[in-house]
């Protein structure tokens, strides 16, 4: 089975954000980056599908020079190969316009599954994936949480509202988004990076940037609210008094 | 006394055909041992050459020979009765030296000890106090092993060993026999052969049994890796840790052949102790199993069939065995290159042990918590930041930055430190000194969290360091060494007693000047309601004090700590204290991994602290400390409360020092 899985770079999760002088977009210096949180569950769920059946897992990334990293890592949990789609201008294009830039990668490639992460922590569109299976003229499927190989193609557990999944077959080549949590993340190993070293990265050109189709206005940091409050009064009082609020106010019960 | 009258009958005339048997014996004797001793050499020498292994400083290894070998100062010192019993044999043997020469020449008619001169009646007067001291030793040591059967020599009966006690008597008495016959007595020759098949049935023997540690054990005690628990570097790219056969080092096999079988390490190992699979002792028999059935060239892996998998993932480092160990072994570096070769490979899978890799791939600490949860702590204490221009970079760690003891203890150093009027800092941004992975055997991680502290310590221009985490000073000091060369680094313990003259001291306290609120943990009271000043009258209050595992066989630091509790308090001990102390469980990683299997280490520790009946406990590692709060918390009400020493040494600071900027 030859697997693509497209992957993002994305500011560390703990990183401390600003707005850049444009207003918008986040000021990138200084920030650490890692591979964005469900890339890393889609990688996970491509090289569980090549340990059990065989295969090709081939590591796709558009993004700048210091996206490195993130491909060594991927490369290092076991991932065969990588294409680099060398890109500066990333943030001025919108999801069909990366999703263009992944197609034409993947492509030459005739994989027989394409894996992306559910969404980026970053944007968060959830878009891309998606697209890429329109551009490509495959069949997709969304919030996945595992992918089984059948003799016709694939089987695949959906995650739904509260608490619900659905199991639905799908033919290959296929293009599945992958949601966070579905299966347990391997640890990189000091081999896994050693070997790395020797893996094949190919480095492509990204196409020229064309007007994107959706233009980002402005960002702005969310306002901080602490709605905290503290109830006083007898233990009973409190409990009493803490159901009320959360039937009435917060609802959940 | 009788025998110092007596002269030792030595026979004259041997026949031609005497010496001749005499010739075919020694050979066949000294075959006996180089065939089998000639296979162990080859196995050792055919191992990977330790390319991090300096002889030099030589000086340490021969003041360790002298103290370890000559003098048997541990195997005394840790087994006083057993351990001096050995003393006599090993120094009976030396004595015997000499006259086992001279036995032999005499055979040949070229003795060279007169018997009846003036140095050789000397000589064998002092040999024979020695043969009696001896004599009486194995005896004693063959009742203790074969009788009284202390439960660490292991269920198996060693008959080598009683063999051997039996070799050793016959050729002590039947030397002291021979100062009771006259030398033309056929009884003198009789007692000269006896003398001899033994000595040449002792020499095979040797190399075929544990026995062989009489060879190899001085070179292995000189042959140290150099300090304690010292994790060799690895050599090269495809160096990945203790994988298979062709992974096993010189040391590694000469240390394996040099086992002695004691069962010290085992005795004391806290995982041994509460029903874990680990058993320090198999795992270098494991060792020496895999080297003797497949050797250094085997392509086999190390763990599975000779040692079990997870076995080496129960340790907890806390280094009692190699402490212990009375031939030089170093357990360490060997455990955790099993470990090694596991965690760098991706072959050992475990949820906890990959979610405290993947936390430290990505976060700060081992705990996976924001990094702004930092920020915070050190906002709300207003804990200044270190820029260069303070005297102390104030190390906060995983616990002192993250955990919620950790951090009272961190408040309570800095107001000492404030009280001092000593300059520190702490760094704006500061990952995991690596510690768990280090010990994991995670060297990716290691590394990548060592170099990016150096840096950010080179940065700031960091030259002193001081931690409330005995794991962090150890690692910062030795382990990132490889990386780089790190700022000097000192435990708080050494930090306050160096200045328990500039503390108040224990007339000057009375309950009503001491802080009335304490950070530490009083089972007793209600968490809401505060420490009343009463409840913690310093007056003579008992307080059992733990040594940490990294503070103490790590760093030979106890009396620090001691001399804090002092001031404080009545100090009273735990039957296991200073070197001999019992680990709490943490060590090793283990606190990330959770201990799955049989009786909790911490539980254990923690019933010898309550038992002393004292009303604190005191640490000096917010790790212990850590896992005591939940060990004290099952006994309730009962509980003593536990503070850590800068906590002691907090409250007794008055309160209009709390002046912190």
């Amino acid at each position: 089975m030859k697997i693509i899985v497209a992957i993002k770079q994305v500011p560390e999760r703990d990183a401390q954000m600003r707005i850049n002088a444009a207003g918008k977009w986040i000021e990138e210096s200084g920030l650490q980056f890692a591979l964005n949180e469900s890339d890393a569950y889609a990688l996970e769920e491509a090289l569980q599908l090549k340990e059990k059946h065989g295969g090709e897992v081939i590591v796709l990334t558009a993004g700048p020079e210091r996206v490195g990293p993130t491909i060594r890592e991927a490369l290092a949990k076991g991932a065969d190969r990588a294409i680099h789609i060398d890109c500066n201008d990333l943030g001025a294009r919108d999801a069909l316009g990366v999703a263009r830039l992944l197609a034409e990668a993947v492509k030459p490639e005739s994989p027989d599954l394409i894996l992306t992460g559910l969404q980026s922590d970053d944007l968060g569109q959830g878009q891309t994936g998606v697209i890429l299976a329109e551009l490509l003229g495959l069949p997709h499927a969304s919030l996945i949480l595992h992918v089984d190989k059948t003799d016709a193609g694939l089987t695949v557990k959906r995650e739904l509202e509260e608490g619900w999944f659905q199991t639905i077959d799908l033919p290959t080549p296929a293009v599945l988004t992958i949601q966070s949590g579905g299966s347990k993340l391997r640890y990189a190993t000091l081999m896994g990076i050693k070997r790395a070293k020797t893996k094949e990265l190919h480095t492509v050109a990204a196409a020229e940037l064309t007007a994107p189709a959706v233009i980002l206005e402005r960002i702005a940091l969310p306002q901080k609210q602490k709605p905290t409050q503290i109830l006083s009064g007898t233990p009973k009082e409190v409990a009493a008094a803490l159901v009320e609020k959360l039937k009435f106010e917060a609802r959940v019960l | 006394m009788l025998l110092f009258t007596a002269t030792l009958a030595e026979p004259r005339l041997f026949s031609l055909a005497e010496k001749l048997l005499l010739v075919v014996l020694v050979a066949a004797s000294a075959t006996g041992f180089w065939l089998r001793f000639r296979v162990v050499l080859g196995k050792i020498l055919q191992s990977k050459p330790d390319v991090s292994f300096h002889l030099f400083p030589i000086g340490k290894r021969i003041w360790e020979f002298v103290c370890e070998v000559l003098f048997h100062a541990k195997v005394i010192r840790q087994r006083p009765l057993p351990g001096l019993a050995h003393a006599f044999v090993f120094w009976g043997f030396c004595a015997f030296v000499l006259v086992t020469l001279n036995h032999f020449s005499v055979g040949f008619g070229v003795g060279f000890l007169d018997p009846t001169g003036r140095f050789g009646r000397f000589y064998f007067d002092l040999a024979a106090v020695f043969a009696v001291a001896c004599s009486a030793s194995i005896l004693g040591l063959f009742v203790r092993r074969f009788l009284i059967r202390p439960e660490w020599l292991g269920e198996q009966l060693s008959y080598q060993s009683g063999v051997i006690a039996f070799l050793i008597f016959l050729l002590m008495v039947t030397y002291l026999a021979s100062f009771f016959v006259a030398e033309a007595d056929p009884a003198a020759r009789v007692l000269w052969w006896v003398h001899t098949l033994a000595l040449l049935a002792f020499l095979p023997i040797i190399p075929h049994t544990k026995h062989l540690h009489l060879v190899l054990s001085p070179a292995t005690v000189f042959l140290s890796r150099g300090s304690f628990s010292r994790i060799p570097p690895l050599a090269g790219d495809e160096d990945f840790g203790l994988i298979d056969g062709t992974d096993l080092t010189r040391l590694v096999s000469l240390q394996a052949y040099s086992c002695v079988e004691c069962g010290r390490c085992t005795e004391h190992c806290p995982a041994a102790a509460t029903g874990k699979l680990l058993n320090p002792k198999e795992i270098i028999l494991g060792l020496r199993g895999f080297l003797n059935d497949l050797g250094p060239t085997s392509e086999e892996p190390l763990l599975g069939k000779y040692n079990p998998p997870q076995a080496p993932f129960q340790c907890t480092t806390c280094g009692a065995c190699e402490f212990q160990c009375p031939v030089g072994i170093e357990h360490l570096p060997i455990l955790v290159g099993l470990r090694r070769g596991a965690v760098n490979t991706g072959t050992w899978q475990d949820d906890y042990g990959s979610k405290l890799f993947l936390a430290l791939e990505r976060g700060s600490n081992a705990h996976g918590l924001a990094t702004s949860e930092r920020d915070k702590f050190i906002e709300k204490v207003g804990l200044p930041i270190f820029d260069g221009t303070q005297e102390y970079c104030l190390w906060l760690g995983c616990m002192g930055g993250y955990d919620p003891k950790g951090r009272e203890i961190i408040t309570d150093f800095a107001r000492i430190m404030n009280y001092l009027g000593t300059s520190y800092g702490v760094l704006r941004k500061e990952k995991c000194c690596g510690d768990p992975v280090r010990r994991l055997g995670n060297d990716l991680v290691f590394q990548q969290l060592a170099e990016a502290n150096l840096q950010a310590l080179a940065q700031t221009k960091t030259r002193k360091i001081v931690s409330i985490c005995p794991h962090c000073v150890r690692t910062i000091q030795e382990d990132w060494r490889e990386f780089g060369a790190p700022p000097t680094v000192e435990h708080h313990s050494e930090f306050l007693a160096r200045h328990a003259d500039q503390l108040p001291r224990p007339s000057t306290i009375s309950a009503t000047n001491s802080e009335s609120f304490v950070a530490g943990h009083d089972f007793s009271r209600a968490a809401t309601a505060p420490n009343s000043p009463g409840a913690l009258a310093p007056a003579a209050e008992t307080i059992v004090y733990h040594d940490p595992c990294y503070l103490g066989r790590y760093r030979n630091v106890y009396d620090q700590p001691r001399a804090l509790v002092n001031l404080a308090g009545e100090l009273v001990e735990t039957p296991r204290n200073h070197e001999r102390s019992f680990c709490c469980g943490a060590g090793g990683g283990l606190v990330f991994l959770g201990e799955e299997t049989g009786e909790r280490i911490g539980k254990v520790r923690a019933d010898e602290l309550v038992a002393t009946g004292a009303k604190t406990v005191a640490t000096a590692c917010p790790f212990c400390n850590s896992i005591f709060r939940d060990a004290l918390a099952e006994s309730g009400d009962a509980a003593p409360q536990l503070l850590d020493i800068a906590q002691l040494t907090a409250r007794r600071l008055p309160k209009i020092e709390r002046t912190e900027s």
